[in-house]
């Protein structure tokens, strides 16, 4: 196999297994892998080959390595004795890989430990109403607000609300004491 | 006949047609009872046992006292449904008047939509239009994920909130702080269009 197809698989091999494991795309199997990525590879070293760049990621991924931890974290894999060691090639991809999928990967691990539906979006119309059924409306603007929230994978769920001035007041008051709450704690840290 | 369409529409709903047939013999006392049970009414009161002790006096037959009800229930939604820069006393009157119904009774009227339990009736309209609920709580909490199953060093802040709503419901919920920055820029947002709406004219519309 020539060095640039090789590069090209194993490439094709990390991004099938963030795909698999990160990025919850059910379609991706060990089998498609194989066949796509590695068809002269027989079952077992195939196997092999799988679980040790799954090793591998998840080990750079749970630690969230920055560039240099991942230079001397793959240096000393590299170093390793016996079948195991990681070959320079191997490095690269994984250097490569790594430096474009960090954020990405990170993102979807933090949103494994997240149970509560979280806020997705939201869109929102301030209306003035004119006329009513019953008496004469109040002269004054009414802000509605849809709220888009899910778990993750899972579709979304909306709530739909009305605020007058001082309720969206409130609410951005509400939302004042809430940022500097959280910039007490990025601040310090 | 004025060729202005009376306050009531161009047909004049069936049930104030019935009503008005009906107040002719009624006793002027009597009336004004019925009047202030269908006014408590409006205003959204429970009115069960002061219409029981309606329909107990005897005075009139259960069906003529539910046509006179609902009569009056029907005129005052539509005379109240108007602001009074569009309906005037005076054309409210003669519009009674064309009924037929006495001026005794057409005084006790005016004096419900145009005296000073018009405000009550209008706040009460409002609280039971339909409407969408709203905030009436919101509790918060800023936590920092240290360290989770799948990562080592989390440390990542996020926003637990849980919003009650006047129908009851309540809802929790997570938001990234990306996420918040973007709702906190809404919120002022909407905030900044309701003030401008305020300063323009469109708030003034009078006919």
């Amino acid at each position: 196999m020539a060095d640039i197809d090789s590069s090209k698989s194993l490439n094709g091999l990390l991004n099938g297994i963030a795909q698999k494991v990160y990025y919850n795309n059910s379609e991706i199997t060990e089998e498609l892998l194989k066949n796509e990525l590695y068809p002269d590879l027989s079952q077992e070293e195939f196997h092999v080959l799988l679980e040790k760049m799954k090793g591998l990621l998840k080990s750079i991924a749970s630690a969230d390595m920055d560039q240099v931890q991942l230079e001397a974290f793959l240096t000393a894999q590299a170093r390793k004795q016996g079948g195991g060691a990681v070959s320079a090639e191997q490095v690269a991809a994984l250097s490569k890989f790594w430096k474009s999928q960090r954020a990405r990967v990170r993102e979807s691990l933090l949103s494994q430990s997240r149970w509560e539906p979280g806020l997705r979006g939201l869109t929102w119309r301030v209306d003035l109403p004119t006329s009513a059924s019953r008496g004469q409306p109040v002269n004054a603007p009414v802000a509605v607000v849809e709220l888009e929230m899910g778990r993750s994978g899972e579709d979304s769920e909306f709530l739909c609300m009305e605020f007058d001035e001082a309720k969206v007041n409130q609410v951005l008051k509400k939302m004042a004491e809430i940022q500097e709450s959280i910039d007490r704690v990025v601040h310090q840290s | 006949m004025a060729d202005r369409t009376s306050f009531l529409g161009g047909r004049i709903p069936v049930e104030v047609e019935i009503m008005a047939k009906h107040l002719k013999d009624l006793d002027k006392d009597f009336f004004r009872k019925i009047l202030k049970v269908v006014v408590n009414a409006v205003e959204g009161k429970d009115c069960r046992d002061s219409l029981k002790s309606l329909a107990d006096n005897g005075t009139l037959s259960e069906e003529q006292l539910s046509h006179i009800i609902t009569g009056i229930h029907g005129l005052l939604k539509e005379a109240l449904r108007l602001p009074t820069s569009s309906l005037k006393q005076e054309i409210f009157k003669e519009d009674l008047r064309e009924l037929r119904i006495s001026e005794e009774f057409i005084a006790d009227f005016a004096s419900v939509v145009f005296g000073n339990r018009r405000a009550s009736l209008e706040a009460a309209a409002v609280e039971h239009g339909p409407r969408l609920p709203t905030v009436e709580d919101i509790r918060w909490r800023v936590d920092v994920a240290i360290s989770t199953s799948s990562l080592a060093r989390a440390l990542q802040p996020s926003i637990l909130m849980q919003m009650k709503l006047t129908d009851g419901s309540s809802h929790r919920f997570e938001v990234p702080v990306s996420k918040f920055q973007d709702l906190r820029y809404n919120v002022a947002l909407i905030l900044k269009e309701m003030n401008d709406l305020e300063k323009k004219s469109i708030l003034k519309i009078q006919d």
